[in-house]
């Protein structure tokens, strides 16, 4: 049973990496820094100094 | 993208910075924030780099002034919840 338990968590951690090891809620946020439409962005930029709403989307020209 | 600009003076009053990220380029990004008018910043992750750091899809973080995250909305923003998560943290001492 146990064996069979197992091996369900490490195939759904296959198929759903980010389920099995994404991030969570009181999880360090990954640092990063990317070109913007406002110059370069870092979060270490707004660390200690504003909260970040990061809001991930698919495409420009689509609804949201 | 637009939703967070008709409530950009909410989240500013929190002093939370909104920022939307997708895979699109920086003159796509423009064009985009010219039409709707969008006076926030939209980062190109043109090679996904940042979204494989975070989690698939439709997904907003709110990441705290010490960069712990403190919330994670999946599917289509929803300011209202975003907004009351941020007040909450307020609240709470850094």
């Amino acid at each position: 049973m146990k064996i069979l338990f197992v091996s369900v968590a490490f195939i759904i951690s296959l198929l759903f990496p980010w389920e099995a090891f994404g991030l969570d809620a009181g999880d360090k946020a990954p640092l990063f820094e990317g070109v913007s439409t406002q110059g370069v962005i870092r979060l270490s930029d707004y660390l200690g100094k504003k909260v970040v709403v990061l809001a991930f989307y698919f495409k420009d020209f689509t609804s949201g | 993208m637009k939703a967070f600009q008709e409530d950009l003076s909410k989240f500013e009053s929190l002093n939370a910075q909104v920022l939307g990220i997708s895979p699109d380029d920086v003159e796509t990004h423009k064009r985009f924030s010219k039409e709707l008018g969008l006076q926030f910043p939209l980062i190109a992750d043109t090679d996904q780099k940042i979204r494989k750091l975070y989690k698939p899809g439709r997904v907003t973080f709110v990441i705290d002034q010490n960069g712990v995250i403190r919330f994670i909305q999946e599917g289509m923003p929803r300011n209202k919840a975003l907004l009351e998560e941020i007040k909450k943290l307020e609240k709470k001492p850094q």
